[in-house]
């Protein structure tokens, strides 16, 4: 398993290198997209079943990591904040060798991992990918409360219920183990803790961002609201919403997602628009 | 099947089947109970980030031969857990090279 150590925690990365040859009026080395995935029961293996083969073929180097404590990344204690996280991203990337600007796809709450790094390092990040992105909220509070309830509800049903001694009895290995995992994550660190000390990225500091952002939320997400609070307020940003879906656009709207950042990651990284969404047979 | 694809496949199989058994933990699985009618998602209840550990030792064994990008990108993540241990040995095993 390719591991790396960065900040002194073993982290789980898979690259999958560009596919296909470079892009017709590309130059210099290929762009970098980077895959920041949501909380507790995700991982990176949500981005490589859906965008991340399609992204290397467009000609980009697609990097997935396991966030701390989660998928394979080594499960430490402390340091789930969105400090911590932004560090690590950028320590990762560093360990990788790659030091030129790169893009940021992420899911979730993996957005406002991305939204923190943008802001922290204009220099090294060079566009933003956020699908169903926690992140931005005009008051905090409300952000902050909406946030711990829904993931400390989650603990304290693991907590009282022994779901994953009682998914592995079963015989249920699958999701007995998944939630082994998260019950280790929500109870066992101070991931809730952390996340209690998180602040949502203000209006006045969505203004300030310099990269393009292209945002994909879901027509029925509890979310389309912060869709709409980015076009308002990030000046490069771009707001798809995707008619029927809620909040697993990328599980469940996969094609369409495609159809969307593809050509948005020519324009803004250079790689290739696929034949297919150019309405052209391969 | 000529006895030369015969030979192919069951070294595939044999492949896939030790990688599977490294994924899952020899602990649930043994070699000797996983067949061409296995299913990673059924029987195996592969996690997805244990597809992606398998990926990757599919790729570390036969490189671009594994021709990951169409198993991967081909179908979404149901499709590939619905997958038998049969169907993964018949996509490599078609892409090798005879008489390898």
């Amino acid at each position: 398993m390719p591991e790396v150590t960065a900040r002194g925690t073993r982290f789980h990365v898979q690259t999958i290198e560009p596919r296909g040859g470079p892009a017709p009026c590309s130059a210099g080395p290929p762009p970098t997209v980077v895959f920041v995935h949501g909380l507790v029961m995700d991982n990176l293996s949500s981005f490589y079943s859906t965008l991340a083969w399609p992204v290397a073929a467009a000609g980009a180097r697609a990097v997935l990591y396991d966030l701390r404590g989660h998928g394979r990344s080594e499960r430490t204690p402390t340091g789930y904040g969105a400090a911590d996280a932004v560090a690590d991203l950028f320590a990762l990337l560093d360990e990788l060798g790659h030091r030129r600007p790169v893009h940021l796809v992420a899911n979730s709450f993996g957005g406002l991992i991305a939204l923190n790094a943008a802001l922290a390092r204009p220099d090294r990040v060079a566009g933003l990918v956020l699908i169903e992105a926690h992140g931005p909220a005009e008051r905090p509070v409300e952000w902050s409360e909406e946030m711990l309830n829904s993931l400390g509800k989650f603990g304290l049903v693991l907590e009282y219920e022994e779901l994953a001694g009682r998914l592995m009895d079963t015989g249920d290995r699958r999701h007995g183990k998944q939630v082994a995992t998260a019950e280790a994550l929500v109870n066992g660190t101070t991931l809730i803790e952390d996340l209690a000390a998180a602040r949502p990225v203000p209006p006045a500091a969505l203004a300030t961002l310099a990269c393009p952002v292209l945002a994909v939320y879901g027509e029925h997400s509890g979310l389309a609201g912060t869709g709409r609070l980015l076009l308002r307020s990030v000046p490069g940003c771009t707001l798809h919403i995707m008619a029927g879906h809620a909040h697993t656009v990328l599980r469940e709207g996969t094609a369409e997602l495609l159809e969307v950042m593809l050509p948005w990651l020519s324009h803004h990284a250079g790689t290739k628009v696929p034949a297919a969404v150019n309405g052209v047979a391969p | 099947m000529t006895a030369a694809d015969e030979v192919l496949y069951e070294a595939v199989q044999h492949e896939v089947v030790r990688m599977l058994v490294e994924v899952v933990g020899d602990d649930f699985l043994l070699e000797t109970a996983v067949g061409p009618e296995t299913t990673l998602n059924d029987d195996l209840a592969l996690e997805s980030i244990e597809f992606v550990a398998l990926a990757e030792r599919l790729h570390d064994r036969y490189g671009a031969r594994a021709d990951l990008a169409a198993l991967v990108a081909g179908l979404d993540l149901d499709q590939i857990m619905r997958m038998t241990v049969g169907d993964l040995v018949e996509h490599i095993a078609s892409r090798q090279p005879a008489g390898v």
